[in-house]
């Protein structure tokens, strides 16, 4: 019987360095080794392969402090973040309360869920066309708007485009969040809601007393998620704030332009030094964010 | 089922949206007006003799900016199919497209795979290649033969194409030969304009804006998304006050105090305002994506349009995936000279051949570029590509004959598109000092003054703190 299990352990053991290490060197080469290699550009002045990296210190972090194009860039993106996630999130919420009682929900969740599935390179061509100002043959918003005699708007225009991109970006994510937070409702017990039904409580209640304190672990996590995902926004920004083939004006930039202008967008040869800086900021910028969001949402979970 | 439908018109949408704008397409399919003739005949045409052969190399490597399926992508097609034909020489092409600067070449540089031969604008080749000094100069191609008799390549192009500041490399030595020459113009259809005449003051421009204005049409087609379709107004003007290479000048001052020192910034930038509050520019202008204002500008909705001298191929391709049969009766003119202003300028960029440093077959590549200038080869830019190429004596497309004609107008100066601004600190100036303060003056929300006060305070703020 010992001997049994002994030769069981022992076997383990000599399994656990070959499936350990396939994965463990994968993520080092991959994830790893690129992201240090990252941090360390971000102190030299680099044009790419051929090129030697020159250590210049802290000038590449003076010049974006320095520069606009950096300054609209961070503040976009937390922008997007903050307004963007307060939106998506409460949106998800609304569903929530509403989605479980409806009759055809399955349904409804699917086709929330649907805009995950097209690229946001497509997404922000579909909006491009949808939110045309052009009068005699506007597209289909101020279409609508003008049938109901109201002025057209320029959504495009540079001084809306990032209120635009912030509705679009709501829009496109909430179905992914919603079946997130749907699956962890799903697993209240439906006597709860029962029981509440029975004491005439409001859809209202019924969320703050047992929805949201029975979802807080997977809202912290789908938290987390939203802040990864949208510290990253660039397709929609890129198609609907330019003219797609050429950086947009650097009011609209988010980092992910900024990265990719420095690296592929440069009259020049490519600032990889720069880029790489920038890219250090976001990886503090996330880290920071996500610790204050785990602190912020730490509580003992509630058994049920 | 229903969001699988969305999906396919989503997706099909997103494919349409592509299509757009790329490169030109001879074929068509419209009435006459919209197609091109002598296509077929070009590329059927037997090969001309060349005129220096490469005496030793036989073999060359050719990166290219085209795609090999686009017009200019054909003409070179039938270019390297003639002087293998002819010399033996085996050319390796690979056609990479317009990014093959940053992408492909720059980073081979410090490699031994490097072409021998590569292509771009002359602006572009200098920012990204010849910087880092990986060009070799191309002088001596000056004097081969290009198999027309005794012709060189000296005697069939104009030195204003190649002589100049914009196309030297550190030691002064000429870096690119040109095949095409860009331009750019004001874009109006003789059609719809009754009784044109040129305008020779601004006052006159203004004229004809509000003329177009009171016959109904907006004046003005631009594609307010992309900034340097914006800069256009200004940097045209103000080089006439300046001359060739003065904006470049003045944007390079560290201080900044350049813009406030001379007065015709100020006066261009009084004219810009001007433009840009006297209501010329067609509603929606700055709400839309390129090139959605230029296509309304070919529908009729408004009178004139400032592009380059891609504008009739761009929207000649426009017209007819529209279907119809109407094309545009294509006519342009240039900015007339403003009050007070002393240099006769007209913008150019020149797209031409460069070799590299390390080039292991340098000679069939100057072989080559020589060959490329032989007319029966270059009239495929013309008659395929429906572009204008640097040579005088070869026939140009009916749309782009005012541009050839300003572009060779006697006296003239030559300034780059832009002056070059855009390749200042790899982009980053026009990005963060002068692109914000220009859309700005154009949408008539801040003051000449306030433009030229603010890029004085940002440039000098710029420069301190950028390190390249």
């Amino acid at each position: 019987m010992t001997a049994a299990l002994g030769a069981h352990k022992a076997g383990r053991r000599r399994l656990f360095l070959p499936f350990f290490l396939p994965a463990v060197s994968l993520y080092v080469l991959f994830l790893l080794v690129p992201t240090v290699a990252t941090v360390v550009l971000g102190f030299t002045s680099w044009a790419g392969a051929g090129d030697t990296p020159r250590f210049t210190g802290l000038a590449n972090f003076g010049e974006l402090l320095a520069s606009d194009s950096f300054r609209f860039s961070f503040l976009n993106t937390l922008l997007y973040i903050v307004v963007g996630g307060v939106g998506t999130f409460l949106l998800a919420f609304l569903f929530t309360m509403v989605l479980r009682d409806m009759r055809g929900g399955k349904t409804v969740r699917a086709i929330l869920f649907f805009p995950n599935i097209v690229a946001p390179v497509a997404l922000g061509m579909f909006f491009g066309i949808v939110l045309i100002f052009r009068p005699n043959r506007q597209g289909l918003v101020n279409f609508v708007l003008e049938s109901f005699g109201i002025d057209a708007v320029k959504f495009l225009a540079p001084e809306n485009v990032t209120w635009v991109v912030t509705g679009c970006l709501i829009w496109a994510s909430a179905g992914f969040y919603i079946t997130i937070l749907m699956a962890a409702v799903d697993r209240i017990p439906p006597y709860l809601y029962e029981d509440a039904d029975i004491a005439g409580a409001s859809p209202w209640q019924k969320f703050r007393n047992i929805t949201l304190p029975l979802t807080w672990d997977v809202i912290g996590v789908a938290g987390v998620l939203w802040t990864i995902g949208a510290i990253k926004i660039f397709e929609l920004v890129f198609v609907l704030a330019g003219p797609g083939t050429y950086s947009p004006p650097i009011q609209s930039w988010t980092l992910g332009v900024y990265v990719f202008d420095r690296s592929f967008g440069t009259a020049g040869s490519p600032e990889y030094g720069m880029a790489c800086a920038a890219a250090v900021v976001m990886i503090a910028l996330v880290s920071v964010l996500v610790v204050m969001l785990r602190r912020m949402m730490r509580r003992d979970s509630v058994q049920f | 089922m229903r969001s699988t439908n969305g999906l396919v018109l989503a997706a099909a949408l997103s494919l349409a949206l592509t299509g757009c704008g790329g490169g030109t397409d001879a074929g068509g399919g419209g009435a006459a007006p919209l197609t091109l003739p002598g296509v077929d005949e070009y590329l059927n045409a037997p090969c001309p003799e060349v005129g220096t052969k490469p005496a030793t190399d036989k073999e060359f490597t050719y990166w290219s900016m085209w795609t090999a399926d686009e017009p200019q992508g054909k003409v070179l097609g039938k270019a390297i199919k003639c002087f293998t034909e002819k010399t033996g020489v085996k050319v390796n092409v690979q056609w990479l497209g317009r990014k093959l600067l940053t992408q492909n070449v720059a980073p081979a540089l410090n490699t031994d795979t490097v072409p021998d031969l590569f292509d771009q604008d002359i602006s572009q080749v200098k920012a990204a290649i010849v910087a880092p000094g990986g060009t070799q100069p191309v002088d001596d191609v000056l004097d081969y033969k290009i198999g027309e008799g005794d012709k060189t390549v000296r005697d069939v192009l104009p030195k204003s194409s190649y002589d100049i500041p914009q196309n030297k490399d550190a030691n002064g030595k000429i870096f690119e030969i040109p095949y095409e020459l860009l331009g750019n113009a004001w874009w109006y259809d003789k059609a719809k304009i009754k009784d044109f005449k040129a305008p020779a003051t601004m006052a006159d421009l203004f004229a004809l804006f509000d003329k177009a204005k009171s016959d109904g049409m907006a004046a003005v087609s631009q594609d307010g998304d992309i900034n340097f379709y914006n800069a256009y107004f200004f940097t045209q003007i103000a080089v006439r006050y300046l001359g060739a290479g003065g904006l470049e000048k003045a944007a390079l001052d560290k201080s900044g105090a350049a813009w406030t020192s001379d007065p015709g910034l100020l006066k261009s930038a009084e004219l810009v305002e001007k433009l840009a509050k006297g209501g010329y520019f067609i509603d929606g202008w700055d709400a839309a994506k390129f090139p959605q204002i230029q296509q309304r500008w070919a529908d009729g909705d408004a009178a004139y349009l400032f592009v380059g001298s891609w504008g009739p191929s761009e929207t000649r391709e426009y017209l007819s995936k529209q279907g119809g049969d109407k094309g545009i009766e294509y006519a342009s003119f240039q900015f007339p000279q403003p009050e007070g202003a002393t240099h006769k300028v007209v913008e150019q960029l020149p797209i031409g051949f460069a070799v590299t440093a390390k080039a292991k077959h340098p000679e069939a590549a100057k072989a080559f570029i020589a060959y490329m200038l032989n007319k029966d080869i270059l009239s495929g830019i013309p008659a395929v590509a429906d572009n204008l190429t640097p040579r005088a004596d070869l026939p140009v497309p009916d749309s782009l004959k005012d541009v050839k004609a300003a572009l060779e107008a006697p006296g003239v100066e030559h300034a780059i598109f832009m002056d070059a601004l855009d390749g200042l600190a790899a982009g980053k100036w026009v990005d963060n000092v002068f692109y914000p303060l220009n859309n700005d003056l154009l949408k008539g929300k801040i003051t000449a003054k306030q433009f030229i006060d603010g890029l004085a305070a940002k440039q000098a703020e710029f420069w301190k703190s950028t390190n390249s």
